[in-house]
């Protein structure tokens, strides 16, 4: 028996028991969360499929059922076996989504909080047909807001009273607490210099990896459809089109450690413990041929063994240097050149401006 | 009512407008915008005139009809664009200045092109703060309310991507100045320099950098030598005399005049100071321009000197037919005021000095102009600009021969026009 017969409820049970409930979320805190989803999941009028499916009547929704979306065989099957989305579904799945639903590949270690959840769902059934005529909202048109006349209302302080620090010139701001600090100072230099306590192995990051980045940079590192490519590209720099990798480019492994911790995964920065971090850095290292023993620990007392293979390939800028760059030199005015100008090379040969069906330029930004 | 505005926003010239509808439908939304009047008969009378129009009779919206005012309906093709293949997702993206459709050398907050890293954090600024930590003689923490009672400074200063034209480096590319040269903007900043705030701190002697950081969920963060941050950064919370809009880094942040926009650090709130720079990815992985000997430039901050022209190009062909026309366009450079500005309608063999109009400030786009009689023939449009170091923009072949083809950033090529008889123009490369 599936756990998941008792949710085949009909939508027009799940309507009923979404009516209750409807007043206490708020749809537009809702949206404020669905950022947590909007890297990889659309909703809403032209909604396409992106790392997740889109949402657009996700109430009701057989799990897994989206024919243009490639689904994981766990969620295929958990909706073969009768999981079809409604309100307590949702509840579960955003709370956990790995323990709902073993093996989903949706990279996302779940809301923590209730009104999160509750709130964003809210807002999904939004864009919901059945969940909306279910909820049948009772006329919920705000109040006007009162119009605001000033920008700042800050409570009024006796002028007086006011204390005034001792530092700096102007007496301005306060002293930043070493806890207030260390909050934010997370970054980490070549020289190890803020590296936290921790580590972590290769084998540890493989799993981590595979979990929380794979879906976007692929399984060894080569990238997902546009996704940045993380590993291999070695010998390409010279090359016509050069792939610039941890690997074949990055001048320091510090940079892999204050990058994932700061800001990785995409759209769920800073979710990640140092050890944590120190794994999957140790396991992208791995991915790029740097360290090639699963067993290899990375930490802060071993990452000093570490360098990458193209540190030494990078210097100052020289621009100054180039012929074009001397100073007053008068440029030709009149009869430049050999030759009347002639076209050399067209835009319309390969027109990639943007008006809806083309898709392919090359070369690109950073 | 009288007619309704074409309001398709992703209206952008392309070939296959021009292919299909000619000049009609690709210039359509710029003419209907402009309100020109089709070609009459002569000694017809013109029914702009001779027929009442509503608004010459009926009364309109009263005062507080738009409390926040927003531009004529006419002007709902004057948006920022974007090119959806350039990168994997919209909320790590750039989206493009409508260069084509301004004038003057101020750009309007909502026209300036954004480019962010992990979308556009929304920031209450009653819970925004600045913290200065690292090698000061006290780590301090300023609430919005701190920032704003320190001495103010109004300055205007262009940001410009390192990456703007850098899609133009193996040859013309993008049709349209929007998309060629858009990721740049000119603002009139309001904040306090980062030299006061350090001194408020005490930079401690072995303090040779600063990393400045963002709030967002990218947590940006760039080094900066000290000996910059203490000359002409400012810590703005006013753009064009509002509040910094969202998407530019709102409610603070930071301005690195004449240097690539990626070190302009939005929604600024931490500036540590330190003896080495940090390598972050966004200078080492970005940021650093690639040689043909597969070798690597770090650190290249300044934007040199560059220009292009506005009108006409592709997205604003010409639709008067030959006589009286003007040519318009803008010139800047991250080492000062732009000297001057030359142009030359025939692929760079002879060229004539442009008027330059408006305020010329250094690190900011000054405006030019150059007027001709146009006889209707098909012309190769350039500009060149001079700055006051005496660099002179290069054309974008001596800039292969110097770097190849893969350095990415820091194109500032000399950019061809090719303005066909019936008025269109295109992104060409001349011999
Ligand atoms: C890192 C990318 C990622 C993030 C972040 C993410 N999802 Fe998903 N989501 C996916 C993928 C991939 C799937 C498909 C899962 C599978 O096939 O196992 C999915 C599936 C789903 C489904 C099931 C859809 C269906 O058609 O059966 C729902 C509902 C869902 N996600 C909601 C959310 C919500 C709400 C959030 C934010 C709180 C979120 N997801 C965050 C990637 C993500
Ligand atoms: C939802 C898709 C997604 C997921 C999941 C994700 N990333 Fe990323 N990653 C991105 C995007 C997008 C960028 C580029 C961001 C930018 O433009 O600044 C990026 C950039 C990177 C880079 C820098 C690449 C370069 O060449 O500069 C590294 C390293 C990285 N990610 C590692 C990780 C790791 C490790 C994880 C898992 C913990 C992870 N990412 C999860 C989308 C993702």
């Amino acid at each position: 028996m599936s756990k998941f017969l008792k949710f085949t409820a009909s939508i027009v049970l799940l309507g009923a028991a979404w009516a209750t409930s409807a007043n206490a979320q708020d749809a537009d805190a809702g949206e404020k969360v669905f950022r947590k989803c909007a890297a990889c999941h659309a909703v809403g009028e032209g909604a396409k499929n992106k790392v997740g499916p889109e949402l657009n009547e996700i109430f009701g929704r057989v799990a897994g059922s989206l024919e243009d979306f490639k689904y994981s065989k766990a969620m295929t099957k958990a909706g073969e076996e009768g999981l079809v989305w409604d309100h307590d579904s949702l509840t579960e799945y955003l709370a956990k989504p790995r323990d709902y639903v073993k093996g989903t590949k949706m990279a996302f270690a779940g809301l923590k909080k209730d009104d999160e959840i509750a709130n964003v769902i809210a807002y999904l059934a939004t864009f919901s047909e059945s969940a909306e005529q279910a909820a049948a909202e009772p006329d919920s048109a705000p109040a006007a807001a009162p119009v605001e006349t000033a920008s700042t209302a800050e409570p009024a302080v006796n002028a007086a009273d006011a204390v005034i620090p001792e530092h700096g010139v102007y007496h301005l701001g306060r002293e930043a607490l070493p806890e207030e600090v260390a909050a934010w100072d997370i970054d980490v230099r070549p020289d190890g210099v803020g590296l936290p306590f921790g580590s972590g192995t290769v084998a540890d990051g493989g799993v981590l990896y595979d979990e929380n980045c794979a879906v976007c940079h692929g399984v060894f590192g080569e990238g997902e459809g546009r996704w940045p490519v993380l590993s291999g590209g070695f010998d390409t720099l010279t090359a016509d089109r050069p792939v610039k990798t941890i690997g074949s480019y990055w001048p320091f492994a510090s940079t892999i450690f204050d990058y994932v911790h700061r800001a990785m995964p995409f759209g769920n920065a800073r979710s990640l413990s140092a050890d944590q971090t120190y794994a999957i850095t140790a396991y992208l290292l791995y991915l790029n041929d740097i360290v090639t023993e699963e067993d290899f620990e990375l930490s802060n007392e071993t990452f000093s063994e570490i360098s990458l293979p193209n540190e030494e390939n990078f210097y100052p800028d020289d621009r100054l240097e180039e012929a074009n760059f001397a100073t007053n030199v008068e440029p030709c005015m009149e009869n430049c050149g050999d030759g009347p100008a002639e076209i050399v090379m067209r835009a319309r040969v390969l027109d990639v401006t943007p008006d809806g069906d083309e898709e392919n330029g090359a070369g690109g930004i950073d | 009512m009288s007619k309704q505005p074409q309001k398709d926003k992703n209206f952008v010239p392309s070939r296959r407008s021009f292919l299909q509808g000619g000049l009609t439908a690709a210039g359509g939304a710029a003419v209907a915008a402009i309100g020109g009047g089709a070609a009459l008969a002569a000694g017809t009378p013109d029914p702009a005139i001779t027929e009442l129009k509503d608004w010459n009779q009926y009364s309109g919206p009263g005062v507080d009809a738009a409390p926040y005012g927003v531009p004529s309906p006419f002007e709902a093709h004057v948006v920022r664009r974007d090119v959806p293949w350039l990168t994997a997702d919209p909320i790590s993206s750039i989206n493009f200045t409508p260069l084509h459709e301004l004038d003057g050398i101020i750009t309007p907050n909502g026209l300036c092109f954004e480019r962010h890293h992990s979308g556009v954090a929304e920031v209450d600024p009653a819970e925004h703060r600045l913290m200065i930590n690292g090698l000061v003689d006290k780590p301090l923490v300023f609430t919005m309310q701190d920032l704003m009672r320190f001495p103010r400074e109004n300055r205007v200063y262009f940001l410009e991507c390192a990456a703007n034209s850098g899609m133009e480096w193996r040859g013309a590319q993008l049709n349209g100045c929007q998309f060629t040269h858009g990721m740049l903007h000119n603002v009139m900043y309001t904040g306090v320099r980062l030299r006061t705030l350090l001194e408020e701190a005490g930079v401690k002697p072995a303090g040779k950098w600063i990393l400045a950081e963002g709030a967002d969920a990218s947590g940006m963060g760039r080094s900066i030598p000290i000996e910059k941050a203490l000359d002409d950064c400012l810590v703005a919370f006013k753009m064009n005399g509002e509040a910094l809009r969202p998407e530019q880094g709102y409610p603070v942040r930071l301005c690195v005049p004449g240097w690539e926009g990626n070190m302009w650090v939005k929604w600024l709130r931490r500036i540590e100071v330190g003896d080495k720079p940090w390598q972050l990815r966004e200078e080492t992985s970005k940021y650093t321009d690639l040689m043909p000997d597969g070798r690597a430039r770090r650190f290249t901050w300044a934007m040199d000197v560059k220009s292009v022209i506005t009108n006409p190009s592709p997205q604003a062909p010409i639709t008067h037919g030959r006589g009286h026309t003007i040519i318009t366009g803008v010139a800047w450079s991250g080492h000062g005021k732009i000297k001057r500005v030359d142009v030359s309608i025939d692929g760079g063999r002879n060229w004539q000095h442009a008027r330059i109009d408006g305020p010329s400030l250094s690190r900011s786009l000054h405006r030019f102009y150059y007027e001709f009689n146009w006889d209707g023939s098909p012309l190769y449009l350039q500009s060149r600009a001079i700055d006051e170091q005496g660099y002179v923009q290069p054309t974008k072949d001596a800039l292969r021969a110097a770097r190849g083809d893969n350095s990415i950033y820091h194109n500032n090529g000399i950019q061809t026009w090719y303005l066909k008889s019936n008025g269109e123009a295109e992104n060409v490369e001349v011999s």
